[in-house]
């Protein structure tokens, strides 16, 4: 498979007045085409940030370090101009789902108006061939031609988010950032919404990069899996190896696992992590997750571990695994 | 019912809560008659001292709703509530405030439920002060340190001083706990408590919850939409559909032998952390989504979206719920064939 | 809340303060105006001015409708100042007068004083306090070396009676027989001898034309009082506060009116009533009016439509004409016109905190507080109430400028309270008296300036209040 997205040594730090947040720390990764590729973690450890420093638009004070480097389709898209990165790479090559964008849906507009809209910022087009368009893209998201003309208080929640998936696809990029795109509804439409994003990549070539805090969502949905910690990678490995027999490798993800309530076993007691991620100003000495591992070792508190694959395809950064 | 009265903590007889909606001035002209929301719309159901009671649905469902009447935070419209051999349904301000005393709430998001202005120590100082508890500052202090100490927030003394947004979700949602055991209460509702608590924690949350529904002897209404957790947490279940209970039962059975097709396609719909579905298109015995309150189906209020309704489903009356043996409620009538 | 986070919030706010600029000029100005208020004697020309307003004799010294100092800076001509001497220097002297030919002992007041301007000053005044009998001669010593005499004080049987002398009309006759005596020596016209001021001829040449068109005669001038040692230093006799006030053709930093009242000290007496209404009604009335939207928001149902439909009918009357029927009605007092003041501006914030309690109310930690079984007063007051009040300081703030104007409108009608000085009620008396015809722009500018400037100050403070406090509103 051919590399869509090639993510190096990617560092977004915020200046803030306290100190610097290293809000990511070397983050690398690619992408396949046609993959999906799942970031999880706790709240705060960076996933959004990813996300959003692949599309070039951190909210300020961050700025993305010298010497990181985003290559889309080949291209190195760190050196590009604001203006190029607005006319060739957002949304035309890298589009984004922010997490709860179905709620920014301006309520005084009709979905045909401002699904119109975003399609004539970028696409030279008269109304009636925008208006086919939106059509062909409403039904690709299962939704009637009709919703056009509604307003979004009149939808559900999995409607809407079906109406912002299509947007999102209106410019046919090739990779696609979900962020959370199905926490705020419940589980027959997450399902159903889930089924949808599955058949679109199909139908469009996509590649994914899925964020959610969910486990089980991600071991549906996912190829691959970045399990992130406190602005680094702690573990990368493909769905069969974090979720399969062996298990993940690094305590982090497989104490994440453990505190994810099964549906179809019982289970006497779910796991949790005790304490809360470290303050990324002043990241703890060591490991970044030593304070909160039931495996710690000296040397963890001492040296920050190397992401190193530890089996074809399968990256951890702990200790434990370096033989 | 079978249960003993004696057992039963709370007793919600076909409880219904209707809400009129809001009616612009053209709307009023053109004389359509007004239709009513029925949020929660005829809900019967017992909590049995010191269990875990799990009310379970979809948004839309009226589990809050539900939730929101047992507090006596809204009035029903009609229906019966009987809390510990009482009718408490018509209560004057007396008796409601005795009510309150027993029975407390924890809500889902454990920020928002304390005021900002508010330290710890006033926070849970509130109830006291509200149901006049005898005792200078110094006997609610103490009081104020035993609660913190139940939920496991140590030292005490040092989070009374601090402000809500100074913890983190998981030290907030101990504080709401707290917040309610102060007044040792015989019942509390949570309502989604764990939903906006990180993963990482949510275990350790609920562990916490448990630990003290066991020291204290209390009984809990645990409402939620996820599954999962449910099952980890209850001990009997009650799925509710568009404000009516479909199935009702033991959690282990209701998830594991599910009567109702609405139950089955919930269970169908939760993601499980296994691998080899990345490129499974998953079967939902489910089509379209959950219809408005103000326009319940006729007959058999899940028909519309039932892939086994027949005519008889839309057709004949609303089955009520019907028991298949051990406790295990349902209100489908075509169960054994389906 | 303890003192402690209270000085927390507190510090919070001011490091926030400090960005506005505006906000700290309003706080500066509004620093000063409380330091002029506290040590207001301090800044008082005339310390009595608060009871003696309205009284005539307290204001006789001054010259009338005089402009203020500063405008000799301007002037071509300068003309004199008003001065007071409250300290004369006292000797004894053997002289010879018409009255005592063989000479006698006198003990003598004798005030300096250095006469250095183009225009005279209008009146030489001499006050004392006396007890038994008296008789004194007044007289004046002038660079030239002439010498004349003013008049005298021949009294009997005082107890600390206060004696006036002003030359302006007791020592009129004097001055024009001392010029008629002079007249031949200096070749002096005496033809017209009307519309002359004795001052004038006091401080002038002795020229031929004096009594048309004078030569200021520059120089050290010395005004006495001269008693006799014997009838001075008699058993029962006495005298004291010996003083003298030069009445000059301007007078005080901002002039005087037709009333010879000084307009400083008006105006510096005017800016506590201005801060007192100004404070006191917009508290009160915003306080009513936040707690009024609080409730109104937190009732809702039919009392939130009472309550509102109450607050139309405020809004909708005409709150000027009322006020005047009002101060026509009830005998103007300051706390009348404040009382009524608040009547008519506690609407002022209602809508706006309505609405925001609105919000509030659906916040989950008063659904929380109600499930605790908390009362309304305890979710108004204790909940609700501390959010919105960091709103309702600004706007306080805002409404100060409104209700000064409106007390000042409310006198300039002359429905004021006239046991007090406000600005207002000096406008009001400038506008009667047609200082607009007459062009005493001093008695009308001052007033409406101040009142300006404590409008704007109190707007800056309560823009910048405004700023910084409505984001602390956002609970999260």
């Amino acid at each position: 498979m051919d590399t869509i997205l090639e993510v190096k040594n990617l560092r977004l730090y915020y200046h803030t007045s306290k100190g610097v947040v290293k809000a990511l720390d070397n983050v690398s990764f690619n992408l396949k085409k046609g993959e999906t590729l799942g970031l999880v973690g706790e709240s705060g450890c960076g996933k959004t940030t990813t996300g959003v420093a692949l599309l070039r638009m951190p909210s300020p004070p961050g700025r993305i370090e010298e010497g990181s480097q985003i290559v889309v389709d080949g291209r190195d898209i760190m050196p590009l101009s604001d203006k190029q990165i607005r006319k060739d790479v957002r949304w035309e090559e890298v589009a984004m789902v922010f997490q709860g964008a179905m709620n920014c849906l301006t309520p005084v507009y009709t979905i045909g108006k401002q699904m119109m809209e975003t399609l004539q910022e970028h696409r030279d087009m008269d109304k009636v061939q925008a208006a086919e368009l939106i059509k062909e893209y409403l039904n690709l998201v299962g939704m009637p031609p009709e919703v056009m003309n509604r307003y979004p208080h009149e939808l559900s929640g999995g409607m809407k988010q079906r109406i912002v998936i299509a947007t999102a696809l209106f410019l046919k990029p090739k990779i696609v950032i979900l962020d959370e795109p199905t926490t705020a509804l419940d589980v027959i439409v997450q399902a159903q919404i889930i089924n949808l994003l599955k058949k679109l990549k199909k139908t469009f070539d996509l590649s994914f990069i899925f964020i959610t805090h969910d486990l089980a969502l991600e071991a549906e949905v996912c190829d691959r899996i970045c399990v992130m910690y406190a602005g680094k990678i702690a573990e990368l490995g493909t769905n069969a190896q974090i979720y399969g027999k062996q298990g993940p490798m690094h305590p982090y993800t497989e104490k994440l696992l453990q505190a994810t309530p099964l549906l179809k076993k019982k289970v006497d007691t779910l796991s949790f992590i005790p304490g809360a991620p470290p303050d990324l100003i002043d990241p703890p000495k060591g490991c970044r997750f030593n304070p909160r591992c039931h495996k710690v070792m000296d040397k963890c508190r001492e040296e920050e571990p190397p992401l190193l694959e530890i089996e074809p395809g399968h990256m951890v950064a702990c200790w434990r695994c370096v033989k | 019912m079978s249960i003993k009265d004696d057992d039963v903590i709370l007793r919600v007889e076909n409880l219904k809560k209707h809400f009129m909606p809001h009616q612009g001035l053209l709307q009023s002209l053109s004389g359509k008659p007004k239709k009513l929301i029925k949020a929660v719309d005829g809900v019967s159901f017992s909590i049995r001292r010191g269990e875990i009671f799990g009310l379970i649905g979809e948004s839309g469902s009226g589990k809050t709703t539900t939730g929101k009447l047992v507090m006596k935070l809204i009035e029903p419209t009609s229906g019966k509530m009987i809390f510990n051999g009482e009718d408490v349904t018509q209560t004057d301000k007396a008796r409601t405030q005795a009510y309150r005393r027993q029975v407390q709430m924890i809500f889902q998001d454990p920020y928002a439920s304390m005021n900002p202005r508010f330290k710890i120590r006033d926070v849970l100082q509130e109830p006291l002060i509200i149901h006049k508890i005898e005792g200078d500052q110094a006997k609610h202090e103490e009081m104020i340190i035993k609660s913190l100490t139940e939920v496991k927030l140590n030292p005490p003394v040092e989070f009374m001083g601090r402000y809500p947004h100074m913890l983190s979700g998981g030290q907030r949602q101990r504080v709401a706990t707290a917040r309610t055991l102060i007044l040792n209460p015989m019942m509390l509702v949570a309502d989604e408590p764990v939903s906006m608590i990180d993963l990482s924690t949510r275990a350790e949350i609920l562990h916490m919850m448990k630990d003290v529904q066991r020291d204290l002897g209390l009984t809990y209404l645990y409402i939620t939409h996820d599954l999962s957790t449910a099952r980890y947490f209850t001990d009997r279940i009650a799925v509710m559909y568009l404000g009516k209970i479909v199935e009702m039962g033991p959690a282990n059975e209701i998830i594991d032998e599910p009567l109702h097709p609405y139950t089955k396609a919930l269970i169908s719909a939760v993601p499980e952390p296994e691998t080899g579905k990345v490129d499974l298109i998953k079967e939902l015995p489910i089509s379209g989504e959950i219809p408005s309150p103000a326009n319940v189906p006729p007959g058999c209020r899940f028909h519309t979206r039932c892939p086994y309704a027949k005519l008889e489903c839309s057709a004949e009356a609303e089955p009520e719920l019907m028991d298949a043996g051990n406790g295990h409620y349902h209100a489908c009538r075509r169960w054994k064939e389906i | 809340m303890s003192l402690k986070d209270t000085a927390y919030r507190f510090k919070e706010f001011w490091n926030d303060f400090k960005r506005e600029r505006s906000g700290l000029v309003g706080l500066g100005i509004l620093g000063f105006c409380v330091l002029v208020v506290l040590f207001e004697p301090a800044f008082l020309p005339f310390k009595d001015v608060n009871g003696n307003w309205r009284s005539i004799s307290y204001w006789e010294d001054n010259p009338r409708a005089a402009p203020p100092v500063w405008t000799n800076l301007f002037a071509k001509q300068k003309s004199a100042t008003t001065v007071q001497y409250d300290e004369a220097t006292v000797s004894e002297e053997f002289v010879t007068t018409e009255r005592y030919p063989g000479g006698v002992k006198m003990k003598v007041y004798s005030f300096g004083y250095d006469y250095r301007y183009d225009l005279s000053p209008v009146d030489l005044i001499v006050r004392m306090t006396a007890s038994g009998n008296l008789s004194a001669d007044i007289d004046v010593v002038r660079p030239d070396g002439q010498t004349i005499y003013l008049g005298s004080f021949i009294e009997s049987g005082m107890k600390d009676s206060p004696l006036r002398f002003a030359t302006d009309t007791a020592g009129r006759n004097n001055v024009l027989s001392f010029i008629r005596e002079r007249a031949g020596e200096f070749g002096i016209n005496m033809s017209n001898t009307t519309g002359v001021r004795p001052t004038q001829l006091i401080f002038s040449q002795l020229e031929p034309t004096m009594l048309r068109s004078r030569t200021p005669l520059k120089g050290e001038y010395t005004v006495r009082v001269k008693v006799p040692a014997e009838i001075a230093s008699a058993p029962g006799n006495e005298i004291a506060d010996v003083m003298l006030v030069v009445s000059g053709r301007v007078s005080g930093l901002l002039g005087t009116d037709t009333a010879k009242r000084d307009l400083m000290s008006g105006i510096v007496a005017g800016l506590k009533w201005a801060l007192l209404i100004g404070l006191i009604t917009s508290v009160v009335s915003v306080l009513i009016g936040v707690m009024y939207g609080i409730i109104s928001a937190y009732l809702g149902g039919f009392s939130d439509t009472a309550m509102s439909f109450v607050w139309e009918i405020f809004v909708s009357i005409p709150v000027l004409p009322v006020l005047i029927v009002m101060s026509a009605i009830f005998k103007p007092s300051i706390w009348i016109i404040i009382a009524s003041l608040i009547v008519f501006s506690w609407v002022g914030p209602v809508k706006t905190v309505r609405s925001m309690a609105l919000q509030i109310k659906e916040e989950t930690y008063i659904e929380a507080a109600k499930a605790l079984g908390a009362g309304k007063a305890r979710i108004i007051f204790k909940h609700m109430a501390p959010l919105l009040l960091p709103y309702s300081f600004a706007n306080m703030a805002l409404a100060v400028p409104g209700t000064i104007v409106f007390e000042a409108s409310l006198s300039l009608l002359g429905l004021g309270d006239p046991s007090i000085i406000t600005w207002g009620q000096i406008l009001h008396d400038a506008q009667s008296s047609g200082a607009t015809l007459n062009g005493l722009w001093w008695w009308i500018v001052p007033p409406g300036l101040f009142i300006a400037i404590m409008g704007m100050t109190f707007a800056f403070l309560g823009f910048a209040m405004d700023k910084i406090l409505h984001p602390k509103l956002r609970t999260r």
